[in-house]
């Protein structure tokens, strides 16, 4: 199954770099302008459960890498994933939504909104959905020091004195 | 009529959990409703990019506050994975015996929440006494009753203590012989059937389209369960069924609820019967040294609730880089729920989210 769908992958998409990361877990390295073609390619594939949309902050290399999770929920490949990944410049974090492919992804593009601060293009709800202060990096990036910023917000709150009698 | 702008929660009566909707009404119905999850959000994942592997066993636990087990499990199998470590065949059996008796106590929690809320007060502190019984049995097992940091890399923290399998067989049987009395007063209650046929009613494609899993797809005449799909710990080792129904709605997915427990207390009893001799645990490295090596897993299994994912992503340091836990309330609390509240009406709303059995912690990690 993994092979068929490997090379199905590489003949319909140039630049799509396939990796069989174990039996039934495949990664697909895309362009970033492939990716929505891609995942309608898959999904009229019969994989039409998008499990999850994740981001890995690659701070080295300046990169932010986004991760979809795509598996099935049809009878005879349930059991597979695709992992597609790609990646985006960490200084200009923008992408474009894939809700017209997958309705599902609308809270994940949200989440990874506020915490990373991409900016998905087209999604019309990247409103707030977890934090409740502004942060001046985006809290979930890798230079965002959470220690560092616990004691510069919270240190400063004096201790209630003691009254004295 | 007026359009009002209605807040419903955290601290409302009708509300399980701590999470709130917006809801915008006109009348008593609803005509747009906006969950805003994040009173709970304790940014766990990008705390465990700070911990060591092992360190991280105590706020995996938390995601999930009524069902821990599955969380540590999903994490534990995603560090087998990326470290490539075997796990012994008793293991195996203990943690399907550990995550069946806790999906047993979660779904006793949920048939208090949902009969709490239907006003079925009795019926609710049977359920609450029940649970309390299994909690009683993880006491036990592992030192604790509600985070119980049991399952391991590499197996299980400790073997089943003496006499703990006659225990297990004797709370089961309690608790097992009470089901007619369920029954009796609540599952056949005319009662219970008009206050929860045709609420929350979501089709196939509906659910599909929206990512659902766990019950609500069930619901819908799907079967669709993780252990059965990709057998994790014992589960290919035992017989056990998986309880669909047709009509997708609130007293479909609390019929369930009561059909999957009777499975767990079946896979249970084989498990306890089946269980081999042998070591609990492969040993790992030290723990404060562990270099896990580079590399990505995607794993799942299936909770309570649903379809429970773990993306993690190792660079060869002893912490992880990446850990993104993909929960099953996260759809539901987040997309059907809005979707079900729209043109229901505000009585309606407790029924609809208890239904589908929405747990706020694990939307906000």
């Amino acid at each position: 199954m993994n092979k068929l769908l490997k090379g199905e992958l590489e003949s319909a998409f140039k630049d799509v770099l396939v990796n069989i990361l174990e039996e039934t877990r495949l990664t697909a390295t895309a362009p970033k302008d492939a990716v929505l073609s891609i995942l309608s390619f898959l999904k009229n594939k019969g994989y039409d459960h998008l499990a999850l949309i994740s981001c890995v902050d690659w701070i080295e290399e300046k990169e932010f890498e986004l991760v979809y999770v795509l598996t099935s929920y049809s009878e005879k490949d349930r059991k597979e994933h695709i992992i597609l990944k790609t990646r985006i410049l960490r200084k200009k974090p923008e992408f474009k939504t894939v809700i017209s492919v997958f309705k599902n992804a609308e809270p994940y593009e949200r989440e990874l909104h506020e915490l990373f601060g991409i900016n998905f293009e087209g999604n019309e709800r990247l409103t707030p959905l977890f934090l409740e202060r502004d942060y001046k990096i985006p809290p979930f990036r890798k230079d965002f020091d959470t220690r560092e910023y616990v004691k510069e917000t919270f240190d400063k709150i004096p201790f209630v004195e003691e009254e004295k009698e | 009529m007026r359009e009002l702008e209605l807040y419903f929660g955290p601290q409302h009566m009708g509300m399980v959990g701590n999470m709130s909707i917006t809801l915008k009404v006109e009348g008593d119905r609803i005509l747009e409703a906006q969950t805003n999850p994040g009173w709970l959000h304790r940014g766990f994942e990008k705390l465990m990019e700070y911990r060591t592997w092992i360190q991280n066993f105590p706020m995996v636990c938390r995601i999930n506050v009524i069902e821990p087990d599955s969380m540590e499990m999903v994490y534990a199998m995603g560090v087998e994975k990326l470290a490539k470590i075997e796990v012994p065949e008793r293991a195996n059996y203990i943690r399907t015996i550990v995550l069946e008796l806790s999906r047993l106590s979660s779904h006793l929690f949920g048939c208090w929440a949902y009969a709490n809320m239907l006003g079925f007060d009795t019926i609710a502190q049977w359920a609450m006494y029940h649970r309390d019984l299994v909690l009683d049995l993880f006491e036990e097992l592992t030192g604790a009753r509600v985070y119980h940091i049991y399952i391991w890399p590499g197996g299980v923290r400790r073997d089943l203590p003496k006499g703990f399998k006659n225990k297990v067989l004797s709370t089961l049987h309690t608790i097992g012989s009470s089901v007619p009395d369920y029954d009796a007063t609540f599952f056949n209650n005319r009662l219970f059937y008009e206050r929860a046929k045709q609420i929350g009613k979501i089709t196939e494609k509906e659910a599909k389209e929206l990512g659902a899993t766990g019950q609500i797809l069930r619901a819908t005449g799907m079967k669709f369960d993780i252990r059965k799909i990709e057998p994790y710990a014992a589960y290919d080792k035992v017989d056990f069924e998986i309880p669909t129904r047709e009509d997708g709605d609130a007293y479909s997915r609390v019929w369930l609820i009561r059909d999957e427990m009777i499975q767990s207390v079946h896979i249970v009893m084989q498990c306890l019967e089946k269980i081999p001799q042998g070591e609990v645990y492969n040993r790992i490295p030290n723990p404060f040294k562990w270099k896990v090596a580079k590399g990505e897993a995607y794993v799942r299994v299936e909770s309570s609730r649903g379809e429970l994912g773990l993306y993690m992503v190792s660079n060869g340091k002893d912490k992880p880089y990446r850990v993104h836990f993909r929960t099953p309330s996260y759809p539901h609390g987040l997309l059907i729920l809005e979707k079900l509240l729209e043109n229901a009406s505000i009585a309606d709303v407790g029924n609809t989210m208890i239904s589908l059995y929405v747990v706020a912690p694990e939307i906000d990690r």
